[in-house]
């Protein structure tokens, strides 16, 4: 008995309690689209600035952090409210279907049948299941319903993608969380400590594989290292770029490497030597009782001048090692000057002259190093949420009904699709041209 | 310091003439397109066939490119742009192979696009030098996936794109087509209903934002092995991530909010135009490590 029969004033509906409106809130797409489209606007405006200030300022924010965390969060309940109404179309699907009903779809025909009247369904279904879908037949109460449907997993499509993106959102998480990422190196020889991780990089050898002959294109790096935990070995690889050395959920990737000067600075009138003294580029050396100051100021291996007079260099292969150096004296600055490779020059200075030699150079290798945890995560997530996405989009979940009228000898077919209603069509169309066809045998 | 691969004169002129063949073939189809959407017609299977022979030219075009520069030709901004335009055309083949003579429209949206595309790849400042791979990108496996997803992406949403502005003229036509000229209302008719079109639109950002995602993650898990992290919010991956929420929107909009018309189309167009400025303007406009020439 409804109120307008009893007569009595209507009752509005009784308004959700604030707890189910803030989780409606929460939970709806509409506040999933704004969230987007705020993420999105505040990356552009991030692009514009430059990259560390945009890092420091913005994608590390608190507030940055907390929209990311208001869209999973979004996600979350978003994806969780969906999963049972999407159980119940996939698995529970509304058979009890007219042959109105089926004419009233958005995607239906109508097959006049005289000569497979008899049996009308089972040659529809011989139709369906030639076109791919599961078919039977159905007893519903206003008569017998075919049913025909094929990709039932792509309702599942968007909650795999949804899971899957909360997933790598948790895994970047527990991996900033629980990791690090900081950076070391040196020449052969060296071992450099990562306090974060507790443990000693050994350098054993630093070398250089050219790519070409002319030693033009950047050279790939490559070093032998052993890592050590109290004297234990715990790791050990030859590393270069593109194959880091992981262990414990640590990687330490080859990042660049440097040019090491070697200077041998000798006294002229004592014969005393000093070095080889190892320098990378902008190193400064104080010769103390000179009371004068090397400073390295760009090593080129393959050395040449510009039309412009400026030191360059060729390549990276060592064909012509050079350093250009800069002699400062009593706090005044000299003119940059050049040593090459084994060929010593005398510079006078207050306290007498001194001969500087390049006595030689080395590369040193730069590593980063990084434990992130959250790397198998993000690697589980980043695959299903390419599965949820082929459920998504390419396994289109389609069914299609077939009832007929025996009164007018009519049959029904109707298709509905989760996404694809261009399929449904196309599907259709076929499905009704075969129908005829059989009709017409 | 730049770096150059010396090619022989005549492999050099092979690789010319397949492109400048290939650009004439794509200039072809769209004359031949644009013709058949203003009511001839008999042009619409010339167009096509242009288009294919574009697409086989510049398919020889990027072999002996890759033979030229002795690897694949996926690297820097004129091999990628070829890469993007040799997808864009592909996809649409296949489109068109499926949809038969009706989609022959959609060429005239589409090819003047892909034209642009073609005419920027020409441009002098697009650096078209041969150059040997940095050690970085030597790892073949991650930027065969990467490259190919991104390229497929980008064809997706360009697809989609040219659908929106067919939307944008047909639903525009629409109050004015008793009064239009006949030319306006030939074009009018051989343009598909709006609905359909919001279907075309949908599936191809579909397709593209598939491979967007793809490409995302590919280039994270590359990036990861290289450079020591797998986001780093450089430039470029900012971009992607960009273009990626605004398909998001799109998507999640027209799907679960049933938006349709206007409101969609324009989420389409500020994806297409963020996919450019991913591809264009980061490399013209703003620095980064996905700095490759």
């Amino acid at each position: 008995m409804n109120n307008e029969a009893s007569g009595l004033p209507e009752r509005p509906a009784a308004p959700d309690s604030p707890q189910k409106q803030i989780l409606n809130f929460l939970s709806s797409m509409q506040l999933g689209i704004i969230l987007l489209l705020l993420l999105a606007v505040i990356s552009v405006f991030a692009t514009l600035r430059p990259m560390d200030e945009a890092i420091a300022n913005i994608y590390t924010s608190w507030w940055f952090v907390g929209i990311m965390s208001f869209t999973a969060l979004n996600l979350l309940l978003c994806t969780v409210e969906r999963i049972g109404p999407l159980y119940r179309q996939a698995f529970r699907p509304r058979l009890e279907i007219s042959f109105e009903a089926v004419k009233k779809m958005s995607v239906s025909r109508t097959v006049k049948l005289k000569k497979t009247a008899a049996d009308p369904l089972s040659g529809a279904a011989a139709v369906f299941k030639a076109n791919g879908l599961s078919a039977r037949v159905v007893d519903a109460p206003a008569g017998q319903l075919l049913f025909g449907e094929k990709g039932r997993l792509g309702y599942f499509g968007s909650v795999v993608t949804h899971l899957s993106l909360l997933l790598i959102l948790l895994g970047a998480m527990y991996g900033a969380l629980t990791g690090f990422e900081t950076q070391g190196g040196g020449r052969s020889g060296e071992t450099f400590f990562v306090r974060e991780g507790n443990f000693h990089v050994n350098i054993h050898e630093v070398k250089m594989e050219y790519l070409d002959e002319d030693g033009k294109v950047r050279p790939r790096a490559k070093s032998n290292i052993t890592v050590t935990r109290r004297g234990e070995e715990i790791g050990r690889q030859l590393v270069s770029i593109n194959i880091p050395l992981r262990f414990e959920g640590v990687s330490i990737y080859h990042s660049t490497f440097l040019w090491v000067s070697q200077l041998t600075i000798t006294d002229p009138q004592t014969g005393e030597s000093v070095g080889p003294v190892k320098l990378l580029d902008g190193d400064q050396y104080t010769v103390q009782d000179k009371n004068i100051a090397i400073s390295a100021l760009a090593f080129f291996p393959d050395f040449t001048m510009t039309p412009e007079g400026r030191p360059t260099t060729r390549g990276y292969k060592p064909n012509r090692p050079v350093l250009a150096y800069r002699i400062t004296e009593g706090g005044q600055q000299r003119q940059w000057e050049l040593l090459e490779l084994g060929k010593p020059t005398v510079v006078e200075t207050a306290a007498g002259p001194l001969e500087l030699t390049l006595s030689g150079f080395e590369n040193a290798a730069v590593y980063s190093i990084a434990k992130n945890l959250g790397r198998p995560y993000l690697f589980i997530g980043s695959m299903l949420m390419l599965a949820g996405m082929y459920m998504s989009f390419f396994l289109s979940p389609r069914r299609f009904y077939a009832v007929f009228d025996g009164k007018s000898s009519t049959l029904a077919v109707g298709g509905r699709g989760y996404r694809n209603k261009l399929l449904i069509e196309q599907l259709m169309e076929k499905i009704e041209t075969e129908l005829q066809q059989k009709e017409e045998k | 310091m730049p770096v150059i691969i010396e090619v022989a004169p005549a492999a050099l002129f092979v690789e010319n003439l397949f492109f400048r063949l290939a650009t004439v073939a794509y200039l072809a189809a769209t004359i031949g397109y644009l013709l058949n959407l203003g009511g001839k017609k008999e042009w619409g299977n010339f167009a096509s066939l242009s288009l294919r022979i574009a697409f086989v030219l510049q398919t020889a075009f990027l072999v002996t490119r890759g033979i030229n520069v002795e690897r694949v030709p996926f690297v820097g901004h004129f091999e990628f742009g070829n890469l993007f335009i040799w997808s864009t055309a592909l996809v649409y083949l296949w489109t068109e192979w499926r949809q038969k003579e009706r989609y022959y429209a959609v060429g005239a949206f589409l090819l003047p696009l892909l034209l642009l595309y073609v005419i920027y790849v020409n441009l002098p400042m697009v650096n078209s030098a041969h150059r040997p791979l940095p050690p970085v990108l030597r790892y073949p496996l991650w930027l065969n996936i990467h490259v190919s997803t991104s390229v497929l992406g980008y064809a997706g949403f360009s697809l989609a794109f040219a659908l929106a502005l067919m939307w944008l003229l047909r639903t525009g036509l629409e109050k004015t087509v008793a009064q239009a000229s006949p030319f306006m209302k030939t074009v009018f008719k051989a343009i598909p209903q709006p609905k359909a079109l919001e279907d075309y639109m949908y599936s191809a950002s579909a397709f593209g934002f598939l491979f967007q995602t793809a490409m995302i993650i590919s280039g994270s898990i590359w990036a990861d092995a290289s450079w020591g992290r797998y986001w780093g919010w450089d430039p470029k991956e900012m971009w992607s991530l960009i273009t990626w929420f605004v398909f998001a929107v799109y998507l999640h909009a027209r799907f679960t909010r049933g938006w349709s018309g206007s409101r969609t189309v324009a989420l389409v167009m500020v994806g297409w135009v963020a996919m450019m400025f991913t591809w264009l303007g980061v490399a013209w406009l703003l620095s980064g490590i996905h700095s490759f020439g």
